[in-house]
């Protein structure tokens, strides 16, 4: 089969180059071999969190690609990184839309009691931006062990209170187990009256992330009907229920406009003619497939989804087995110690590419003609420690698959 | 707070527990201070191997014969903390059969049940060995588990009358003439003042030793040697792997419940406290071992430890009693001058009773007292009814209430009663009291998980006083240094996702 664009990577990135690319018209196919990782780390969508909450993120934007001449932001350019979010945004109409406090950062709850700076919000985590000490009741659920409530709750500075509903399970639920079960009207109502019983002066009543994978309003919106008071989500250990909510508008986007989606689908080799890209084997245990396109990106993230690979000694692409740019021995990747005012060494490896997203060698010349890359998977980058992970995703996905169809 | 007693023992590792169970079962009060939580130097941080002795038939047969008799021991008095693996000696290509032969007779000589196997009946046994192997001899290894180890003994101890106080340090020992008249220590963690009045002191502090012995301003000769280990992800032999060469480094694969540890090296230390893994180490470890078993090259290893031998230098004059090549016991009324004090410093884990012996031996000589040890004959508590991942699996698998089925821990499948239960045997003072005492937090992921839903869980039982973030930043600080040596492949792909939770999704 033959596509105008190979998108290879199932994260933020790559699910943004497709619907660009889509948008324009093309013929796309997208492909991974898991499920990407909006579901493992990404609840809200950064964009540069360690920006102070009273700066503009216009002007923190402007003044951090001047500092930082080779990160994605600047690559890309600031105008591409408004349009891009533009783009993700237009995606998630009222009510589950997402928006920021302001025109910069806002700091939202965790699950280890602490807060986070963000970016975009999803309606469902807006009250949370502005939780005050002690106006928040925090509800856990015994049977759900990856919240605490009381440990969340006391680092809060707030009221905490551990629901016990043993009728509706009786040993251990998961995340998006217990996210189904809120979608269901009744347990959502039982819910509510337990929440009400116990509520005080609060003015505010703070959950765990599950309220609901397909229409999480109306989960948040019946609880605020019943209990009286604004209701809100907070991000916990993974899987990330609000992240899976990102990833399922997507695919069901894509697929409706006849974007091709290859889940659970591995490439076992990229076919190279000189410095392009002919097509890919595309493996389906125990089916191979040959797949090509005029033009591909490569949005395979970093070590957790296999974009990046590394050995006892180095880091290696193996893919298209571009040159990644890392630290000279494995003894500098990380910092001997784990917490540091320094991001890690090893996390700014990767890809290095022009400013059309195309990679390049050391003298600048393009190692292949129509392989474009996106996404965690560039070099230059401290997503971890910047925040900017979906920010990056996003631009860089939007970009890459604009200069795809440009050139 | 005042405390009299008979003897005092510092340093809670294998000999001075050993001390407190030989004493106490003589009927004599002991009292035993630690500055850490048991088993804090050398007894915790090394491979856990239950010594036949074969290894030191050759070089020192002395010590070998010491090892087996104290083997025999063991397996009677703590079947509970041994797991009876045997072991295999192999001779690779490059070793040659000459040792193979030397080792044979040597230990025939010292009473050590040495088998040469054909090959291929070891291959059988452990399929990953290297095919290449020249010989393989089996011998009566194993493995044990130091840290239950000493737990038992202590419990017995207790029972018997012997008095413990942890994360207490010793901070002034107050000299009248030739004795040693009272020692001054204070509790680490809240700041409590004692003094203690005893009529014998024992070192038992091991690397330590020359830190405790300059409160009295004494010194001996010692060099450390520090030794480190890799642990893999998933358990690569049945048996313990011994090289058949003489004794080197990286000449052992120890198995260890669902993992194996490869050691050891031998690296000279400035540092009682430096435990961290270099990167050539690393390389050395799995370079050499990969030889015996080449999986060794594919494995994923979860964590890199050191521990640090205290190396006893032998002495111009001999006026103290040398009891063998393996440890030494130091009577320093005979050297010193200071007639209430001994050292007992070196020996193997598998020998601790036996270094308890001669100590308690020595002291109940200077006491006058004649009572005889009976640590080899009586059976330590636990002995009898010790269930092990079946029961535990089946008590999960039970239809328990919700919050006692609850699984913390993933990878070692340790559940909430299991914690609670530890929780409840009580005098525990810190997280790590906590983690010592149980697997949690030693499987695939080293914590990453289950620590958060520990310290949810210890969060509403109040050990946990101080801040649960800081806590919580601390053991993420003391994972790391195990695991930043080892940071490649899947291990390296794990700790993306245990830094992208801590740091970005709950921004520690």
């Amino acid at each position: 089969m033959h596509f105008d664009l190979i998108v290879i990577g199932l994260g933020l990135s790559g699910l943004m180059a497709a619907k660009t690319a889509a948008e324009g018209g093309k013929k796309v196919l997208i492909v991974g071999k898991g499920i990407g990782t909006l579901c493992l780390f990404s609840n809200t969508i950064d964009l540069l969190g360690h920006l102070p909450k009273t700066v503009k993120v216009k002007d923190g934007l402007s003044q951090w690609v001047k500092d930082h001449p080779n990160h994605p932001y600047s690559k890309v350019g600031l105008k591409r990184v408004e349009e891009a979010f533009a783009s993700f945004l237009s995606l998630f109409p009222p009510p589950y839309s997402f928006q920021s406090l302001g025109d910069g950062n806002c700091l939202i709850p965790t699950g280890a009691g602490t807060f986070r700076p963000t970016y975009l919000v999803p309606r469902t985590m807006i009250a949370g931006a502005t939780l005050k000490n002690r106006d928040g009741l925090i509800v856990g659920f015994r049977g759900f062990k990856d919240f605490y409530t009381n440990y969340v709750a006391s680092q809060l500075g707030c009221r905490g209170v551990h629901l016990s509903l043993v009728e509706a399970f009786d040993r251990e639920i998961s995340a998006a187990a217990l996210a189904r079960l809120m979608e269901k009207e009744s347990f959502r109502e039982m819910v509510g009256r337990e929440i009400k019983k116990h509520l005080g002066a609060e003015t505010q009543v703070g959950l765990p992330a599950v309220l609901g994978v397909q229409d999480p309003f109306r989960v948040m919106n019946g609880l605020e009907e019943i209990i009286g008071v604004e209701v809100f989500e907070i991000p916990i250990l993974p899987p990330s229920i609000p992240g899976m909510r990102i990833f399922n508008r997507f695919k069901e986007w894509l697929i409706q406009r006849g974007v091709t989606f290859l889940l659970g689908h591995s490439i076992s080799k990229a076919i190279l003619k000189g410095k392009r890209c002919e097509g890919v084997h595309i493996l389906n245990p125990p089916v191979s497939n040959f797949y090509s396109a005029d033009r591909y990106i490569l949005a395979t993230g970093r070590f957790i989804g296999g974009g990046l690979v590394a050995d006892e000694e180095k880091i290696f692409e193996p893919i298209f087995h571009l040159p990644v740019d890392q630290p000279e021995l494995r003894e500098d990747w990380f910092r001997k110690s784990f917490f540091n005012n320094l991001p890690h060494p090893v996390h700014e490896a990767g890809i290095i590419t022009d400013s059309s997203l195309r990679p390049i060698d050391e003298r600048g010349e393009f190692l292949l003609e129509n392989v474009w890359v996106a996404g965690s998977i560039l070099s230059h980058h401290y997503a971890i420690d910047e925040k900017s992970r979906e920010g990056i995703e996003i631009a860089t996905g939007y970009t890459a698959a604009q200069k795809a169809l440009e050139g | 707070m005042n405390i009299k007693t008979e003897v005092l023992i510092v340093g809670g590792g294998a000999t001075g527990i050993g001390i407190s169970r030989d004493l106490s079962l003589r009927g004599i009060p002991c009292l035993l201070v630690e500055r850490g939580d048991f088993a804090s130097g050398a007894s915790g941080r090394n491979h856990g191997l239950f010594h036949s002795g074969a290894r030191y038939a050759v070089s020192d047969p002395e010590a070998a014969r010491e090892c087996i008799a104290e083997n025999r021991i063991l397996r009677r008095i703590a079947p509970h903390c041994i797991e009876e693996t045997d072991g295999l000696f192999i001779s690779l290509r490059e070793d040659g059969l000459d040792f193979r032969d030397q080792f044979l007779q040597a230990c025939d000589r010292v009473d050590i049940p040495a088998t040469l196997l054909p090959c291929n009946e070891a291959l059988t046994l452990e399929p990953r060995l290297n095919p290449d192997l020249l010989s393989a001899v089996k011998v009566p290894d194993g493995a044990i588990d130091p840290f239950e180890l000493i737990l038992e003994n202590a419990r017995e101890a207790e029972g018997y009358g012997a008095k413990f106080l942890l994360h207490t340090g010793i901070t002034s020992l107050m000299l009248d003439r030739n004795l040693v008249k009272r020692a001054m220590a204070r509790d680490l963690i809240n700041g409590e003042e004692y003094s203690i009045d005893a009529s014998f002191i024992i070192n038992a502090t091991g690397a330590w030793a020359n830190q405790f012995l300059k409160l009295v301003g004494l010194h001996i000769d010692m060099a450390l040697s520090k030794g480190s280990m890799l642990i893999t992800n998933q358990r690569l032999n049945q048996r313990v792997i011994n090289r058949c060469r003489p004794p080197s480094d990286a000449d052992i694969l120890v198995p260890n419940h669902t993992v194996s540890i490869l050691g050891t090296t031998s690296v000279h230390s400035e540092e009682v406290e430096d435990f961290g893994v270099s990167f050539p180490e690393v390389s050395l470890l799995i370079n050499e071992t990969s030889k015996m078993i080449p999986a060794i090259k594919e494995a994923r290893f979860i964590r890199a430890y050191a521990g640090i031998r205290p190396l006893f230098q032998s002495e111009q004059k001999g006026d103290y009693r040398a009891i063998s090549r393996g440890f030494v016991l130091i009577d320093h009324g005979k050297r010193d001058g200071i007639q209430n004090l001994v050292t007992i410093i070196g020996g193997k884990l598998v020998t601790y009773r036996l270094m308890a012996e001669k100590t308690s031996d020595l002291i109940c000589q200077k006491m006058g007292v004649d009572v005889s040890c009976s640590t080899h004959l009586k059976p330590l508590p636990g002995a009898s009814n010790f269930s092990g991942l079946k029961d535990r699996l089946r008590r999960i698998g039970q239809g328990a209430p919700a919050d006692g089925a609850e699984i913390l821990c993933d990878c070692e499948m340790i559940g909430r009663q299991e914690v609670e239960k530890i929780l409840t045997e009580g005098k525990l003072r810190d997280f790590q009291d906590v983690l010592h005492r149980t697997r949690l937090a030693k499987g695939t992921c080293q914590g990453g998980f289950c620590i958060y839903r520990l310290l949810g869980m210890l969060h509403d039982s109040r050990i946990t006083q101080r801040d649960s973030n800081k806590i919580l930043k601390d053991f993420l600080e003391e994972r790391w240094k195990g695991i930043r040596p080892i940071l490649w492949g899947v291990s390296l792909k794990e700790e993306e996702l245990i830094e992208s939770i801590y740091k970005g999704i709950f921004n520690l």
